[in-house]
């Protein structure tokens, strides 16, 4: 699928370019962060005119992400009704709502797998759609000016740097779910320990 | 959520988690190494034509390389005697297809040899100049 989007985006350009990062950002799974370093090597090589190669996949990724957000604002209602009575799905809506903006900078460029989660549960909590589209530009922008940058700069060898890029992604998706398993797992065990101390006097008094 | 629901939910992730880790970290690893390997030449400087046609993959368009290797396109057309019109906008692998089916491949090594045919020889350092014996040289200004 790769090969034939990077033949696409030479024989079409920019317009496509942008096009295509509209669609990842809507949640079809297309390797965006390859095709943006290659579309920075593009650009290098005089293939693609980088101005408007960015401006577009700017305004794509900004768009798509603003519909994939409106799509966790208008399933609010299901979701809320599903889970809306779990204390667990409260306090996570909490957890979210007070570190959204950062959760929406860092999932950008940094866990680009947890940006299509993210757009949803920001459509669904309580941050304000001005607020994620502020945080949401701020991303994509450091994204671009990152990824594509590293494309321009190592030109025809952008092939090294997306291998890099793409399990430098994985490793730390696979950090972030390890140490949410850690954080879940030691307040698991706070609880426990402070029911059991709870419930210690109680027992001692009793004897 | 159930305090066993709980406990399933933290060990799928700590163990998804280690996989995940393992596998892309080692991978990171590799690919790190090979990163460190490769210097790239400052992006700004008006570069010189690329010269590794190693770097040739088969999604690649007549076009595009000709341009990248600043080849004529005409000169990788006549390597593979097949007309400009109608392939313009084709990837080597779709033009191995359509006009070479039973010899895969064929096109990309055309293409890599008829391009590494095309490239100027590698240019030798020209040779210092002579200085003959006896001669002042002047000192260098600071």
């Amino acid at each position: 699928m790769s090969d034939y989007l990077l033949t696409q985006i030479i024989n079409q350009g920019a317009p496509l370019f942008g096009l295509i990062l509209f669609i990842a950002a809507v949640g079809v799974p297309v390797p965006a962060s390859i095709l943006l370093i290659a579309a920075g090597a593009f650009s290098q090589q005089g293939i693609l005119p980088w101005y408007s190669t960015a401006l577009l996949g700017l305004v794509g990724a900004v768009f798509g992400d603003a519909i994939s957000f409106g799509i966790g604002y208008y399933a609010k209602d299901w979701v809320d009704e599903r889970f809306g009575k779990s204390p667990a799905w409260k306090s996570a809506r909490d957890t979210f709502d007070s570190r959204a903006g950062m959760a929406v900078y860092l999932t950008r460029f940094l866990i680009t797998a947890l940006a299509i989660p993210t757009n949803l549960i920001a459509g669904g909590s309580g941050i304000r759609f001005r607020r994620f589209m502020t945080y949401d530009a701020l991303g994509e922008v450091t994204w671009i000016i990152l990824y594509g940058g590293l494309g321009f700069w190592f030109g025809t060898q952008w092939e090294v740097v997306s291998d890099f890029i793409s399990n430098f992604g994985g490793l730390l998706l696979g950090l972030v779910l390890l140490g949410a398993g850690i954080w879940l797992g030691t307040r698991q065990l706070r609880r426990r320990t402070a029911t059991a101390e709870i419930s210690m006097p109680d027992e001692q008094g009793e004897s | 959520m159930t305090p066993f629901r709980q406990r399933v939910l933290v060990t799928t992730l700590i163990i998804f988690g280690v996989v995940i880790v393992g596998f892309f970290g080692l991978r990171t690893f590799h690919a790190f190494r090979e990163f460190r390997g490769h210097r790239p030449p400052h992006p700004f400087e008006n570069r010189p034509a690329e010269t590794d046609v190693e770097l040739i993959r088969d999604w690649m368009t007549i076009g595009s390389l000709s341009h990248t290797y600043r080849t004529p396109p005409r000169l990788l057309y006549d390597a593979l005697g097949i007309p400009p019109n109608g392939n313009e906008h084709k990837s080597l692998k779709q033009l191995n297809d359509e006009y070479f089916p039973d010899q895969p491949g064929h096109v990309l090594e055309t293409v890599k040899a008829a391009i590494q045919g095309s490239l100027p020889p590698p240019t030798a350092d020209p040779p210092a100049t002579p200085v003959p014996p006896g001669t002042e040289v002047p000192p260098s200004s600071p």
